[in-house]
């Protein structure tokens, strides 16, 4: 008897030292933040607004891939044979569905929309804020970025995929793809929140999206839908900048964001490098360096070297010339060391020249992998020429005043400008000026598409038109969203 | 001292018994093991009589008044029986031999241990004595090809190996839960093998289910040697050897090589012979034969009331790739003592680990730079910084030079781990018994990378020197005290029951850090240069409460019931707590009346029933959490993002499984002749799925984990085990067979199919595919039917006007016939599970010469050769095998050598680029794993020094019969992830090894 008295003492103090803490079960993650107490101060709106950004330096994007894809299919690279299998089919339009770099491509621009989306969902909460936590202009422009951003991204998906699933909300659910019409509806009303919203150039930090940066979009994007007069109403709206005297200050790293500069993505090794393999989409991580060097460099990997095509295009006496590319005799190393035909040897045989645009070779003797120079995707020379457009095309343009905006670049790169004042004339000088100012900036394809000239200009490369001029839905999404039926023509 | 004793015994007993002679006799022996130990407690009796013996400590025994016609049978525990008519001998010395399987051998089951006779469950027992027989460096060696069902494939020195029981029924995490003396863990790594008793492998619910939400997978379970009764025992042993691997992939040489490359364009003469035309085989440069050594020294005592085992052991191991190695050295103390009622002990090891891993850039491994490297290049250039040479534009290829990723900086990952527990046992009453016990299992983890500035080429080079600290520590504590209860009514109702309450605590936290230093090379240690940091923590809590009850009816009819009850911090509060049961039931048909004359000395039916659970998923799974690090350069800081990670799932809960187990068990001849049949069906669901979301929804991780899949794993498990011997000598065999299949009932609702897997290169398709009514993860992707020979036979199948494919290329089947290659002619090209796996030991003795042999093998499964697409993939240059010296040739849009098998080179992405058939290839081998012999010296001089001196020469995975033409037919999964079955990525190979051992015990 007296032991059972024991044995319930006993059990009794088992229980009591173990069960009573079922709330133990509940642990909560140290390591990420909670959504339900999230957006309650002005650090916590930008954070969210940053990571809106974060996708544009993907591998799928900046990082890596983009300036390949598109150099390549333009025609203003040729491959050396190092260029790996997956960016070779790029010069000759043998990609597919299955290629990792249209995969990565439609990833990083979705998952930037919705990084945007994230923002937006919240708005109410956002605007709800006290005017003590978050004044009303803050919040006018973190919106705007957020808006700026989403119609980033899906001008880079539309120019290459045509029409797209919209997405204005985080979801888990696929949408069908919506015209392509729709999708450029969405990127004007985007561009024009944000060119409403955004701060101006003067009162922003250097990096964010501006109101100009907004505008010179906007005008983009109407100039692509050939809506010329509201292209110019938008681009003359981009005021308070000026061409660099000198244009290589464009390409390094130490004068970026000067008076030229529109709108950067941006990359400062010196931040952190570690993630940069493993960010093909997903913009997380220190990957604050793009391959970009190492890549075309031809004293690094020197994958890709500018055509002869291309090469052939610039007129004797351009001093872009000499910003644009390397060749045996250029100056690098801050003028120590001098470029020999060596330099440019490859297992085929030497090369004419060299990519110097993005280069670090003007501060040094070598690539590698990390390279902090910005990409200006949206420099002032590209808004005077496509106000240059603008004039020329729109009913009541002038053909004068299409050359003057020409003249501006045109003086830049030491060169006179005689051009007749013909529609025609223009139009071919505007073709010719923008492909040697804007040459390796990922600009070239998307004008060819747009002019119509890919019969010309990319006669022989393995194009077919009806088919290359929009890429494939990659397989990822078509095996993953049952919404999405076929793909685009051909493919 | 002892000795001198022992021999002055014997001297004086054959005195006396040669002047012993009658009608009726005394005989007298020694009773010893088959390596001639002696066996104390043996027991002798003359047949049908109640005249009996044992044998003393020295093995000796006397049996009085026997007579010439007598039958004398000897026995002892674990060991066939022999019977011996007297005769007119009047000494018997008697050689037993070990029984593989034994009725009166206790297994260790989860919580406590069991006669053999009484188990219902499937459970296979590896003992000492086996794992003795092959020299190991990772405690999970010793199961590969001996457990029916089990799958063990090494990796890099010190990396734990893969384990799986029965295939696989889950898509996540397939490793078993290890037990060591009760402690729950995740791996053997801190063990030495030498200090393991007995390891059991529970396989099915009923043997499992105490384990409840950690038993999915199976529960492996370590009982390590604990101090026996009598005399200090002192064991000292030792072996050294080398290890390496012999085989090669057939590459080009500078001659073929620059034949090749001209061919393909780039004339490489002149650079070639910058280098003196050398032919550098890159392939020997990365593997090494590599020295092995252990030594390990233990002290074993034990009296009526306490025992005690003291171990050290120091391992060192060189890989057979360069720049790998591991050293452990591990320390272990048991102890229990025992005071009345009262029975307190501690089971404690500790080790201290260095491993350099093999090394890799650029996200490949070190044997792809090895084959692809141009063979022109030498090794090493006293003008490069750093000293290597590498490739540069001018060479056309940029593959890294594998010396200099091998060799250059250093990799070292240093761990202690302590893994142990402190119960104590209070004898309450008649058979009721409390025990409380502490248990932890802890470790530290410091990883420190160094590569200083090198430049060994434009393609490679570095200019400023990196540090990388990776610094993780982890510590689980459970706590569970339970109450036991073992009692007989009326002699035959035998009752065994435990309550017991089990309270884990686990925490962790990593912390990763990293810089450069762009001053000098010679500061191995992080500054604030270009630096990054981070950390993370996790904390997991889990609480079980946990019942059985054993009934046997005179160990005829055999009942046995478990249930858990488990609560886990894992999981969300609407699946918090979850319950798991068994049933199982057996009959020793052999113990029935009518069975007594019969051959069968065991003849028993089991079947079971019950539930498993997985709570692997991770921590915090459930909740939705925003993902903070997110990072942009904005005016020259990194400005922090936060947004959304991936899409939560409150509802998550661990995977479940319902196992049905049937076995037989027999025995033939007083088990002679052994064997087990079983066969096993099990239905797991809820299994973790990661449905894909459509990429253009942005979620920040592409999937939602949900539990919505459904697997049925099934197969048999064949035992066979044979004894005998023929004067002095003795042998015995062992086979074991097991099959298991597995098949994906359900996905998510609309979901039929998705791949996964790591895809053979880096940003290659994935090709391993889930899908409803396959095995899960086969190989899916596009079949091939020759190379088109020309443009007509191109055009034949793609219409004129295309420019993409050309003769020359693969000829894809194009399975829907629309005249296009995509993903929808994909099919199934191959299934990485074998037919079955088998292993064969052999082990045979005669007189002081001992021998085992040992082979396994799998039959029937496919592996994904990945090295393929380095070997044969032509997609630009680089060295490659001799095969794509016959690669198709084309002239004029035709293919001038039509029998070729390659396709062109440079040729359309599909012929790379496609996961395809061309990859995959027939995996069966069979392995000699492992052949030794031995000598044990006694009877001789050394006799005064040592009570036992072994010595065996022992060789290792010495002949391989398969028709996998990559180097090693065992294929380790990437991470020991489940998606990875089947896939050569170009892994660690198995060396061969000759080790030469000695084992001493004083």
């Amino acid at each position: 008897m007296k032991k059972i008295k024991y044995i319930v003492l006993l059990l009794s103090g088992i229980f009591a030292i173990n069960s009573c803490d079922t709330k133990d079960l509940e642990v909560k993650n140290p390591n990420e933040l909670s959504p339900e107490t999230f957006f309650k101060t002005e650090a916590q709106v930008q954070a969210s607004v940053n990571a809106a950004y974060a996708h544009l330096q993907t591998r799928g994007l900046y990082g890596r891939h983009i300036f390949f894809a598109l150099d390549n299919m333009s025609q203003e690279n040729k491959g050396n044979p190092q260029l790996e299998g997956n960016k070779r089919p790029f010069i000759n339009f043998t990609f597919d569905a299955g290629s990792d770099i249209i995969q990565y491509y439609w990833e990083s621009c979705f998952l930037g929309i919705s990084r945007a989306n994230f923002v937006l969902d919240n708005e109410a909460i956002i605007t709800a804020l006290p005017n003590s936590v978050l004044t009303q202009e803050k919040k006018n422009k973190f919106l705007g970025e957020a808006h700026f951003l989403r119609a980033y991204y899906y001008f880079l998906l539309v120019n290459r995929f045509g029409d797209l699933p919209i997405y204005t909300k985080q979801t888990i659910v696929g949408a069908v793809r919506s015209p392509k019409a729709d999708v450029y509806k969405l990127i004007t009303e985007d561009f024009d929140f944000a060119s409403k919203n955004l701060l101006a150039d003067s009162a922003e930090q250097n990096g964010r999206a501006t109101k100009e940066a907004a505008y010179a979009y906007l005008g983009k994007v109407n100039l692509y839908l050939k809506k010329y007069d509201e292209a110019l109403t938008a681009l003359n709206q981009v005021t308070g900048y000026s061409l660099e005297s000198n244009f290589f200050n464009n390409f390094m790293d130490e004068t970026e964001h000067g008076p030229e500069s529109v709108f950067e993505v941006e990359y400062d090794e010196k931040l952190g490098v570690g993630d940069k393999w493993g960010s093909d989409t997903g913009g997380t991580g220190s990957a604050e360096a793009t391959f970009r060097g190492q890549e075309y460099g031809n004293l690094g990997w020197y994958n890709v070297y500018p055509s002869d095509k291309l090469l052939d295009e610039y007129e004797v006496g351009d001093k872009r010339f000499g910003d644009t590319f390397y060749v045996p005799g250029s100056v690098y190393n801050k003028g120590a060391s001098v470029m020999t035909a060596n330099n440019f040897s490859t297992s085929e045989g030497n090369r004419r020249a060299g990519w110097k645009k993005y280069q670090n070779y003007y501060k040094r003797t070598d690539e590698n992998q990390d390279s902090s120079i910005n990409f200006k995707v949206m420099r002032y020379s590209d808004v005077l020429l496509m106000k240059a457009e603008c004039e020329n095309q729109r009913a009541s343009g002038s053909q004068a005043a299409a050359i003057a905006y020409i003249k501006i670049v045109r003086d830049r790169a030491g060169l006179i400008t005689t051009i007749t004042a013909t529609k025609d004339a223009v139009f071919k000088a505007i073709i010719h000026e923008r492909k040697v100012e804007l040459a390796g900036e990922q600009v070239r394809f998307d004008d060819i598409m747009r002019w119509g000239l890919a019969s010309t200009e990319l006669a022989g490369t393995g194009f077919v038109a009806g088919k290359h001029e929009l890429w494939p839905i990659p397989n990822r999404e078509t095996s993953s969203n049952p919404n999405i039926k076929g793909n685009n023509p051909n493919w | 001292m002892i000795m001198k004793f022992k021999f002055a015994i014997i001297a004086l007993v054959m005195i006396c018994s040669h002047n012993v002679m009658a009608q009726s006799k005394t005989i007298q022996g020694v009773v010893t093991d088959a390596t001639g130990q002696p066996l104390p407690g043996a027991s002798i009796n003359v047949q049908g009589t109640t005249n009996s013996a044992s044998t003393d400590f020295d093995g000796k025994y006397s049996l009085k008044d026997v007579k010439s016609t007598d039958k004398i049978t000897f026995s002892f525990v674990g060991t066939i029986s022999q019977t011996i008519t007297a005769g007119n001998q009047t000494s018997i010395n008697v050689k037993l031999v070990e029984s593989t399987q034994s009725l009166t051998e206790v297994v260790v089951v989860a919580y406590g241990s069991q006669k053999r006779s009484k188990v219902t469950g499937a459970i296979s027992v590896v003992g000492a004595k086996e794992i003795a027989a092959v020299p190991i460096t990772n405690a999970e060696s010793a199961l590969q090809g001996r457990a029916a069902g089990v799958t063990v494939i090494n990796g890099a020195p010190g990396s734990s190996p893969t384990v799986s029981i029965r295939g696989l029924s889950t898509m996540g995490n397939s490793s078993p839960l290890y037990v060591i003396d009760g402690v729950l863990t995740g791996n053997l790594s801190g063990l030495s093998p030498n200090d393991i008793e007995t390891i059991s492998v529970l396989k099915d619910a009923s043997t499992t289910a105490l384990y409840g939400s950690k038993a999915f997978n199976g529960v492996i379970i370590v009982t390590t040697k604990k101090g026996k009764k009598g005399a200090g025992v002192l064991t000292f042993n030792t072996y050294i050897g080398s290890q390496s691997v012999s085989k090669r992939y057939d590459v080009m040489d500078t001659t073929q090589y620059l034949k090749y490359a001209k061919d393909l364009g780039s004339d490489l003469t002149a650079r070639a012979a910058e280098f003196g035309n050398i032919n550098t085989n890159w392939q020997d440069q990365i593997f090494q034969s590599g020295l092995m050594q252990d030594y390990n020294l233990s002290f074993s005592n034990g009296t009526d009331t306490s025992s005690s085992r003291y171990s050290a052991e120091i391992l060192k191991q060189e890989g057979s790739i360069i720049g790998t190695a591991f050293e452990r050295y591990s320390f272990r103390a048991n102890n229990t003592q025992t005071l009345g009622k009262i029975t307190v002990g501690s089971n404690v090891g500790i080790s201290f680990s260095k491993t350099n891993p093999e090394r890799s850039a650029g996200g490949r491994t070190l044997l792809e730079h090895a084959i692809k490297m141009a063979p022109y290049l030498p090794i090493y250039n006293a003008n490069n910084l750093g000293g290597y040479q590498g490739p540069s534009t001018i060479d056309g290829q940029d593959s890294e030079n594998p010396v200099r990723v091998a060799n250059l900086g250093s990799q070292v990952i240093n761990n202690v781990s302590i893994i142990g527990n402190i119960f104590g046992e209070y004898d309450i009453n008649k058979g009721l018994k409390f025990r409380s016990q502490v248990s932890l299992d802890y470790y530290t983890s410091k990883n420190h990378t160094f590569v200083p500035s090198f430049k060994d080429g434009s393609a490679h080079s570095q200019g400023f020197s990196t540090t990388n600290e990776g610094n993780q520590y982890g510590q689980t504590i459970v706590f569970n005290n339970s109450l036991q209860y073992k009692t007989t009514i009326a002699d035959k109702h035998n009752i065994e029951a435990i309550g017991m309450i089990e309270k884990l605590t686990g925490k962790g936290q990593n912390i990763n850090a990293g810089s450069r230093y762009y001053i000098s090379d010679e500061i191995d240690q992080l500054r604030l240069q270009d630096a990054n940091l981070n950390s993370s923590s996790y904390e997991e809590n889990n609480l079980g409460y946990i019942a059985r009850v054993n009934y046997d009816y005179d160990e005829k009819y055999l009942v046995a019931v478990s249930g858990r009850r488990d609560g886990s911090s894992r999981f969300g509060a609407n699946n918090r707590w979850g319950n798991f049961y068994s049933v199982a039931l057996g009959w020793n048909i052999a113990k029935e009346d009518f069975m007594k004359n019969s051959v069968f000395s065991t003849l028993k039916l089991r079947a079971s029933s019950g539930t498993t659970g997985n709570d692997r998923i991770g921590n915090y799974q459930y909740s939705a959490t925003l993902v903070s690090n997110y990072y942009y350069p904005i005016a020259g800081a990194a400005a922090a993002g936060v947004s959304t990670g991936g899409a939560a799932n409150p509802d998550l809960k661990w995977e479940s499984k319902n196992d049905r187990n049937f076995g037989l068990d027999f025995g033939l001849y007083d088990e002679k002749f052994t064997g087990a049949i079983e066969y096993f069906n099990n239905k797991a669901s809820d299994i973790l799925f990661q449905v894909p979301l459509p990429a253009s929804v942005g979620s920040a991780n592409g999937t939602q984990t949900v539990n919505i899949a459904d697997v049925n794993t099934n197969g048999f498990e064949l035992s066979l085990g044979y004894n005998d011997r023929e004067g002095d000598f003795t042998w015995s065999a062992t086979a074991n067979l097991g099959t298991s299949n597995n098949e994906v009932i359900s996905l998510a609702p609309g979901v039929t199919s998705v791949l996964a897997g790591p895809g053979p290169r880096a940003g290659l398709e994935n090709f391993s595919r889930l899908e409803v009514g396959q095995p899960l993860f086969y190989f899916y992707g596009i079949e091939t039917n020759g190379i088109y020979k020309n443009q007509a036979e191109v055009d034949a199948v793609f219409g004129p006007g295309q420019t993409a494919i050309k003769p020359g290329d693969i000829r894809f089947v194009d399975q829907d016939g629309n005249k296009t290659i995509n993903a929808n002619d994909k099919t199934n090209i191959g299934n990485p599970y074998p037919d079955f796996t088998y292993g064969l030991n052999l082990t045979a003795a005669y007189k002081k010469f001992d021998f085992n042999c040992f082979i396994t093998g799998v039959q029937g499964n496919d592996i994904f050769n990945a090295n393929v697409f380095d070997l044969q993939g032509m997609q630009r240059l680089f060295n490659a095998s001799t095969d794509v010296i016959g690669r198709s040739i084309v002239a004029n849009g035709v293919v001038t050598n039509p029998s070729a098998t390659l396709p062109r080179a440079l040729g359309a992405s599909q012929n790379w680029a496609s996961a395809s058939d061309r990859y995959v290839e027939d995996g069966s081998y069979a392995r000699l794993k492992n052949i030794t012999v031995g000598y044990t010296l006694n009877g001789t001089t050394f006799d005064k020094y040592f009570s036992k001196l072994r010595m065996y020469v022992s060789a290792q995975n010495l002949i391989t019969i398969t028709n996998y033409s990559g180097l090693d037919p065992e294929v380790a999964r990437a991470d020991g992830n489940a998606n990875s079955a089947g896939i050569d990525l170009g892994r660690y190979p198995q060396p061969k090894s000759v080790i030469f051992g000695l084992d001493v015990t004083f």
